[in-house]
């Protein structure tokens, strides 16, 4: 059990069960759990208090360790540990351990604005060698989705087809495209226009149809359409980040053309979605922070050093400007100690297992009298429940009497009785397992979860204690430090973990002893701050 | 309401250009959004002669969003499906420009019976037999246009239900050969159909094998 605990338990803080706890109990405040009311008090939301109070953590313990139904014996806990994790770990050789330890990841944490600056500092330093206006220079950055080496090596090559092409400027002979566009505006084609906006008395617009006084647009090729259309379709299309054109031929809209017609700068919007697809594209390099909402790109150079935190099993965790951890390499939240590999297959594990609920649904059946879930336990058809004794048929779920002597074969029930009932024992037994593993993994993805609120809330509320209450700063920003290093040597804590060759967890002993006093001395002096804040009244204790 | 003045506009082009054979209605007056539209096969390509009616949705931003067109008459061509009428045409997709009209989009779909894109295909089975076997392509093309699209022969052929092995341009050889070893006809055409084999050289014993041992399964 013990053992078990220790490998499924790797970042709550269950001090409850240290021997110590007593030591720094306050004998004024007879509960079990002080932590959890202090927190309660200092974060001050009844309503909340459920939540986040540590109570659901203790449940949490007694239901993963203690429930009958899911204690496994050491020995068979011993095997099936192992043989859980489908990706085997490789063993790490000797040598490789001499060879040191993974490298620093030098990153930097980026906004598609950010992104946005660098480029434009790049196109000044281009300009020299294009030699046109800026916003057109743009507008090949864009096309070639900030792809300087391509940009330029098809510039040198093909420099005036490449304008054409992208519609910087105009086929020398403009000719409507297609017969019938020919068709409907004859008078089109050869005809310069000045870009931008006109107003025209009775314009009729081939788009919306309408006959009407109106602003109209048009770039230098004279496919002029109403302002109303425009807009229309410029909002249409500032989303997917491609250059805009005319409606009817390639020349482009430049930015200050987007911005003149849209009334704002809209063109920064079109800017932004032309970076998110640039990210997209250099995904090796540019990650998202996969929090919800926050807007942290993390940039790392050079990935060659990857590929060594993959081979020693550490993973590359960044951290974003928003103080949200995660792996750079598979994009979850940091998982330490299982590596990428452990933990892409536990979540595909999870993925599909949920899908197995159908194997639950077609081993388990609510008895028909008393609603209680029974499992089948092989072939036999002859139920009995276990709550209320009714004995009936798995296959008809009708009353056992009326089937008399066939104990075990109902009309309709005809197979293999016994590699029928080995095999769904041996699934029974595998969902067991999972389930329990599951419920483990669940419950601290929540309680972890609770803890990073947790620590929002109780930043925010000692901000608030410092405006209204007598609270010295130095107190308040004692308890909000804390509970950030608390948290910074928990993770530390538990990437140390990642070890997993006996031999380097031997050597590295005294660093995990210095890691989980430091943890512990975290710990208590933060206890003991709460303590300070109830000793001297500024909170009180509930219910 | 631009949208509606837009659609009974392009009617009226429509109905003044009778020489482009193109028709386009409602299905009913009420509903503005849902119209058939038909066009002739072009001359000189399997499709000669048939009437193809398609099936038009028009989005409620049209005509900034580009209308849903798929084909209610049965075509055999690499980028139609040959099950649903789904077309791959990038006009119909992100090429779309409000400039387009619904009948501008029927010349498309017109032209692009003239010159099927095999390596974007919407079904992949038929791109397949385009590519490998240009003449038993055509051939079929030509009986589904007979068939569904009201094709000349259409009245020659008295309605009788054509035989399955030439709706896929199955050589009948190859079925009869299966046939002669025991196998349901029409497990064989599925099969030969799954695989992409319309005929065999006798000597291939793989493929004859690989048949098989689908069959089998
Ligand atoms: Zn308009
Ligand atoms: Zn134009
Ligand atoms: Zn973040
Ligand atoms: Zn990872
Ligand atoms: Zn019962
Ligand atoms: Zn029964």
């Amino acid at each position: 059990m013990t053992q078990m605990k220790s490998k499924t338990t790797p970042i709550t803080s269950d001090y409850i069960d240290d021997p110590n706890y007593e030591k720094v109990h306050n004998p004024i405040f007879d509960s079990e759990n002080i932590s959890s009311f202090t927190l309660t008090e200092i974060t001050d939301h009844k309503t909340d208090s459920g939540v986040l109070s540590q109570d659901s953590e203790f449940e949490i313990e007694d239901f993963a360790y203690s429930d009958d139904e899911f204690v496994y014996d050491d020995e068979e806990n011993n095997e099936t540990y192992d043989s859980m994790l489908s990706q085997p770990i490789k063993q790490i050789t000797k040598k490789e351990m001499s060879e040191g330890s993974v490298p620093n990841l030098n990153y930097e944490v980026l906004t598609t604005q950010n992104i946005f600056k660098n480029m434009l500092s790049r196109l000044d330093h281009l300009q020299p060698v294009f030699n046109i206006p800026r916003e057109d220079i743009l507008l090949l950055m864009q096309h070639y989705d900030w792809n300087e080496e391509r940009l330029l090596e098809n510039w040198t090559e093909r420099m005036d087809e490449l304008l054409v092409e992208i519609g910087v400027s105009q086929k020398t002979s403009a000719v409507a495209t297609s017969l019938e566009k020919k068709a409907e505006n004859p008078d089109i084609s050869g005809v310069k226009t000045k870009r931008g906006i006109a107003f025209k008395q009775s314009f009729e617009c081939i788009i919306c149809c309408e006959d009407k006084d109106t602003q109209t647009f048009s770039l230098e090729c004279g496919h002029e359409y109403c302002i109303d259309c425009y807009r229309h379709y410029i909002e249409n299309k500032l989303h997917n980040g491609n250059v805009i054109t005319c409606m009817d031929c390639s020349l482009a809209l430049k930015n200050i053309d987007i911005d003149t017609v849209m009334g704002h700068d809209s063109s920064k919007k079109l800017m932004a979605s032309s970076i998110k697809s640039f990210i997209q594209k250099h995904n090796k390099n540019y990650k998202w922070c996969p929090y919800a909402d926050c807007k942290c790109i993390i940039h790392l150079k050079d990935t060659s050093s990857l590929a060594e935190y993959t081979r020693l099993h550490f993973s590359p965790f960044v951290k974003c400007d928003a103080e949200h951890r995660f792996c750079f390499n598979c994009g979850f939240e940091t998982h330490a100690p299982a590596d990428c590999n452990v933990t892409n297959a536990w979540v595909k594990k999870a993925k599909k297992e949920s899908e197995n609920l159908n194997w639950v649904m077609s081993h388990t059946k609510e008895c028909p009298k008393c609603g209680v879930n029974i499992e089948k336990d092989g072939g036999c058809n002859h139920m009995k429940c276990s709550s209320c004794k009714y004995e009936f048929c798995w296959i008809c779920e009708g009353d056992w009497a009326p089937h008399g002597k066939s104990f075990y074969q109902c009309t309709l029930y005809t197979n293999d009785e016994k590699s029928k009932k080995k095999e769904s024992e041996d699934l029974s037994k595998i969902m067991k397992k999972y389930t329990f593993y599951y419920r483990v993994f669940n419950e601290h993805e929540i309680s972890a979860k609770l803890d990073w609120k947790l620590g929002q809330t109780i930043g925010s509320k000692v901000r608030a204690l410092q405006e209204k209450m007598d609270v010295s700063w130095i107190e308040g920003q004692f308890l909000t430090d804390s509970i950030k290093i608390l948290n910074e040597a928990v993770e530390d804590l538990s990437e140390l973990l990642q070890i997993k060759d006996p031999e380097q967890i031997m050597k590295n002993k005294l660093e995990f002893y210095n890691k989980s006093g430091y943890v512990e001395n975290r710990m208590y002096a933060l206890m003991e701050c709460g303590r300070d804040l109830l000793c001297k009244g500024i909170c009180k204790p509930t219910d | 309401m631009s949208r509606a003045k837009r659609i009974m506009k392009e009617m009226q082009a429509v109905k003044d250009d009778p020489e482009a054979h193109i028709t386009l209605e409602f299905v009913s007056e009420s509903d503005i959004h849902h119209l058939k539209g038909s066009f002739l096969g072009p001359p000189g390509t399997p499709y000669e002669n048939g009437t193809f009616i398609v099936d038009i949705e028009v989005p409620m931003e049209y005509p900034f969003k580009p209308p849903k067109m798929k084909f209610d008459t049965k075509v055999y061509h690499p980028n139609v499906s040959s099950v649903t009428g789904a077309i791959c045409l990038d006009i119909l997709k992100n090429a779309w420009s409000p400039v387009i009209t619904l009948k501008s989009a029927l010349i498309s779909l017109q032209a692009l019976l003239q010159s099927p894109e095999p390596n974007d295909p919407q079904d992949a089975e038929v791109a397949q037999h385009y590519l490998k076997d240009r003449e038993s392509f055509n051939k079929t093309a030509a009986l589904w246009t007979q068939l569904y699209a009201g094709g000349d022969a259409a009245a020659a052929n008295n309605g009788a239900d054509p035989d399955e092995a030439d709706l896929y341009g199955i050589s009948q050889e190859l079925v009869q050969e299966f046939e002669s070893q025991g196998f349901q006809k029409d497990r064989i055409i599925e099969v030969l159909r799954r695989l992409g084999i319309k005929s065999l050289s006798p000597d291939d014993n793989d493929t004859v094998n690989r048949v098989i041992e689908e069959l089998l399964e």
